[in-house]
């Protein structure tokens, strides 16, 4: 008797402990995720390389550390949004804003309407996007998120050069 | 004051009634009036089914920053700055004439009659804050994947207010039951809820 009693009653503590433990882990939030999970195949990242590029700045900073901050102060959602990279990067950047050494937030395009279209979605969040007024030449180097443009064939992401972008 | 209504119902119950009755009666027509009033009603036209995972999201959407993808456009205000937004979505998931829509050369009554309606006439719209978008050609953040607006198939409301990582709504939770019956998944769920998607499964 005292054996079955002992048993129910350690079944009884198992489950009320087994309950709590549940309940204490279903009222705490989620944990923090930066951005949503990948869904789908990675595409390789191309620098473009050699290219004449359209390049929308959202700031010049002297170092990598203040661009990489400002950069995180300027989320785009889920989305990518800006690419710290030093402004050596392009030929006939520093001609026209920065000096070499500094780092800018850029996002380039081969086309000027995947530019606009990047200035109009940073406006929707208020954030600073100035078009540079020519194209620079791209020396390779850091990502920058080409391919990030509707193909002008309607197909689908522009991940090739365009008559216009190749010098 | 509920003994006071129980009195009242006790000795009017012949009048209480009829009147309880009418109030019923009356109601789906007062609304239906409402909703005829501004030309709309809830139409549920040909939804595509929600796809689950990268490759349902390609079968059924196409590829990324395809010409579909970006077809249809309605505006959007903001209420708290009076700013107007264009959002783009994808042609299966709006631009069907109705009512309230011109054909903008989308098949379905998903978004911009269904669920704004929905919203519209719910009052809900001053709950719609500054930061909307929809379509953009984007990678997700810190990677080389595609974001579900590269589809066409997100949409990002208050994104000033609803930040991401906020592991709570403050506006937008009044609006996110019309989406979800609608098919979209809300991304309060990974602490971003400025974000509606019509897919699942990542």
């Amino acid at each position: 008797m005292k054996r079955t009693l002992a048993i129910l009653l350690g079944l009884l503590g198992t489950v009320g402990i087994s309950i709590g433990l549940l309940a204490a882990v279903g009222r705490t939030d989620p944990a923090p995720r930066d951005f949503g999970p990948p869904i789908g195949p990675r595409m390789t990242p191309d620098t473009g390389w050699g290219e004449l590029l359209i390049v929308v700045v959202g700031g010049i900073y002297p170092t990598r550390a203040e661009a990489e901050a400002a950069n995180d102060a300027m989320p785009f959602g889920d989305m990518s949004g800006y690419y710290v990279v030093p402004v050596a990067q392009f030929q006939g950047f520093d001609q026209g804003i920065g000096s070499p050494g500094d780092f800018a937030l850029v996002c380039a395009f081969r086309t000027e309407q995947g530019a606009l279209d990047f200035v109009a979605l940073a406006q929707s969040f208020e954030y600073p996007a100035t078009i540079l007024p020519g194209r620079v030449r791209s020396l390779g180097g850091l990502y920058v998120g080409l391919g990030q443009e509707a193909n002008p064939d309607g197909t689908g992401p522009l991940t090739h050069p365009v008559p216009e972008s190749l010098p | 004051m509920r003994a006071k209504v129980g009195i009242f119902l006790r000795r009017h119950r012949r009048r209480a009634l009829p009147l309880m009755a009418a109030m019923a009666l009356a109601m789906p027509l007062v609304v239906g009036w409402h909703w005829a009033k501004l030309g709309w009603r809830d139409w549920h036209h040909n939804y595509p089914a929600v796809p689950n995972g990268y490759t349902q999201i390609v079968n059924r959407f196409g590829q990324p920053c395809s010409t579909a993808a970006r077809a249809v456009y309605m505006y959007w205000r903001a209420a708290d700055t009076g700013t107007t937004y264009s959002v783009r979505f994808h042609r299966k998931l709006g631009g069907y004439p109705t009512q309230m829509v011109s054909g903008k050369g989308g098949v379905s009554t998903n978004l911009d009659n269904d669920v704004y309606g929905h919203i519209q006439n719910n009052h809900l719209s001053q709950y719609v804050k500054h930061g909307i978008y929809g379509y953009a050609c984007r990678y997700v953040r810190g990677g080389t994947s595609w974001s579900t607006h590269a589809f066409g198939i997100a949409v990002d409301l208050s994104s000033a207010e609803e930040y991401m990582g906020k592991t709570y709504s403050t506006t937008n939770y009044r609006f996110a039951q019309i989406f979800q019956n609608h098919g979209w998944k809300w991304g309060l769920s990974f602490n971003d809820p400025m974000h509606f998607q019509y897919a699942t499964g990542y």
